[in-house]
């Protein structure tokens, strides 16, 4: 559960305002799209909710943890119950695809034969399979965000929060990673996905938070093109 | 941290080496060059203090026995100068030895001239070693109390050059063996910084992933201790073989030292063991600790 109660913040170095007073909660389970323009906040939020950086005002929790009381030394803990999918996939150029999933395995100290099957397993979802000895620069921008998918996956996180997941890839492939992150919330995990694709927004509907010069200006569920066809 | 993930961190920080081999050659050259440079001006300090204390062990005092002083006496006056503390060793130069070392010293026609004097006019002397060059003149003083002490000859004078050449050059070798030292750490530490700095994003990576520091660090710190290990030995034998290089010319093809009364340079054998573990030693520290730092900088995320 991700819940922000009064948050603001403001940036130290600009003075910019970049959300203000913003209360929002999205519950276990849930599937949410963030909307809104470049400079609305949104990367903000997805910061605020990995700890990258700290409310001015307010109080974030995220899975149980209160971030303004968590201590640097626990953010790994907190981090390590989040999915991320970024833009750029970031996936470590000097690992195989197998390796950079296997290496969120190995953060978290899980035994080699569980990591031996689970990450398999893992990458045959997202079906790459075939792929598993490739390196990132092997692939295409769809499969790199595949894989990029798969490493949020793997440990079983209870949220993910994709960050303009199909920015980089084919729009085509970008139906192909939403339906990959509805099959991922219907099997129970949470998914905050951030885009710029209204075309994407429209076409599977759900939760909608539209955000737009640090507040939250909409917050409902609409139909989905998806849904009426 | 269980025993299978620090084996696996071990074995990324293997895999880096090569993985990462620009960067690595990068940091392994510097080191390698800053490791040599440190290490010959130390050996070159260690020599030239060695050369310089030779030439103070060779510093005699000379005591001149009075003519009237019979073996007793001069027993007497030995036992004296043992007493003293500062005296090393002591060595009698009987009138005899000194009048053939005169003889020795001169040409035929010298010679020739001294064959008819009717008496040795030498005396009998003592000469001593000191332990403390730097006490010499106080030693003196004390020697010239004593009984049966004609008088004394001691180079004072030389001692005290020697004494100032020898403080000058302790402070000079520290200030470049310093400079040296910082120099070469902020060359490492800056070459280190681009190396980790090029890997930025996979250290980002791994933090939002929920990787703690330790877990990123460990690998960067077996790379950078291996680099320092592996640039530690390369400086060791380019060190052996400069300074073998040095050694033999000093002390095969001219004997100056001896000339000149000082202590022949270390040789290396004998150098071996300390150069040794001070060059892995700096190296796996410079190299583990420097590429530490410079990742430390990166986990603020």
């Amino acid at each position: 559960m991700v819940e922000f109660k009064d948050v603001s913040v403001t940036y130290n170095s600009s003075g910019v305002d970049a959300l203000n007073k913003i209360n929002l909660k999205i519950n276990d389970g849930d599937f949410a799209f963030v909307v809104g323009p470049s400079g609305a906040g949104k990367s903000t939020l997805i910061k605020l909710v990995l700890k990258e950086i700290d409310a001015t005002e307010g109080t974030v929790m995220v899975n149980g943890f209160n971030l303004k009381k968590l201590r640097r030394s626990k953010v790994p803990a907190l981090r390590r119950t989040i999915g991320v999918v970024f833009q750029d996939f970031r996936l470590i150029p000097t690992m195989t695809v197998y390796e950079n999933v296997a290496f969120v395995l190995r953060v978290i100290d899980a035994p080699a034969k569980y990591i031996r099957s689970r990450v398999p397993y893992v990458i045959s979802l997202v079906g790459l399979s075939d792929k598993a000895k490739c390196y990132p620069t092997e692939l295409s921008g769809g499969e790199q965000q595949r894989v990029a998918l798969a490493r949020a996956l793997v440990n079983d996180p209870q949220l993910i929060i994709a960050d303009e997941p199909t920015g980089n890839i084919d729009p085509a492939l970008s139906y192909e990673i939403v339906e990959l992150l509805k099959g991922i919330n219907e099997c129970g995990t949470t998914i905050l996905m951030v885009t710029h694709e209204h075309d994407l927004v429209r076409y599977f509907g759900g939760r909608i938070i539209n955000i737009n010069k640090g507040s939250i200006d909409f917050d409902e569920v609409i139909g989905g093109a998806q849904n009426e066809s | 941290m269980k025993a299978s993930s620090f084996k696996y961190l071990v074995h990324q920080g293997f895999s880096g080496i090569w993985k990462n081999r620009m960067m690595t050659f990068a940091s392994f050259c510097i080191l390698l060059v800053s490791l040599l440079m440190v290490g010959l001006a130390s050996l070159t300090a260690i020599n030239l203090t060695r050369v310089i204390g030779g030439i103070e062990d060779k510093s005699e005092v000379v005591v001149i026995i009075s003519d009237d002083a019979d073996d007793k006496a001069k027993d007497e006056l030995k036992t004296h100068l043992e007493e003293i503390p500062n005296v090393n060793s002591i060595t009698m130069y009987s009138k005899e030895e000194a009048w053939d070392g005169m003889l020795d010293s001169m040409t035929d026609e010298e010679k020739e001239f001294f064959k008819y004097a009717d008496e040795n006019p030498l005396p009998d002397t003592y000469r001593l070693t000191v332990k403390d060059i730097k006490n010499m003149g106080e030693t003196t003083a004390i020697i010239e109390t004593l009984d049966n002490v004609e008088s004394t000859q001691s180079p004072t004078t030389f001692a005290d050059i020697l004494i100032n050449i020898r403080r000058i050059f302790s402070i000079v070798a520290v200030a470049v063996v310093a400079a040296l030292v910082v120099v070469s750490l902020i060359i490492i530490s800056n070459t280190t910084r681009a190396s980790v700095f090029a890997r930025r994003k996979e250290i980002n990576i791994m933090k939002y992933v929920g990787a703690t520091n330790a877990f990123i660090r460990i690998p960067f710190f077996v790379e950078g201790m291996i680099v320092g290990l592996v640039a530690a030995v390369g400086a060791l034998l380019l060190t052996k073989f400069a300074y073998e290089g040095v050694y033999n010319i000093f002390s095969d093809n001219f004997n100056i030292w001896s000339i000149l009364g000082m202590q022949k340079l270390y040789a290396f054998k004998d150098l071996l063991f300390p150069v040794s573990v001070s060059y892995l030693a700096a190296g796996a520290v410079i190299g583990a600790v420097g590429t530490s730092i410079s990742t430390g900088k990166h986990l603020k995320v």
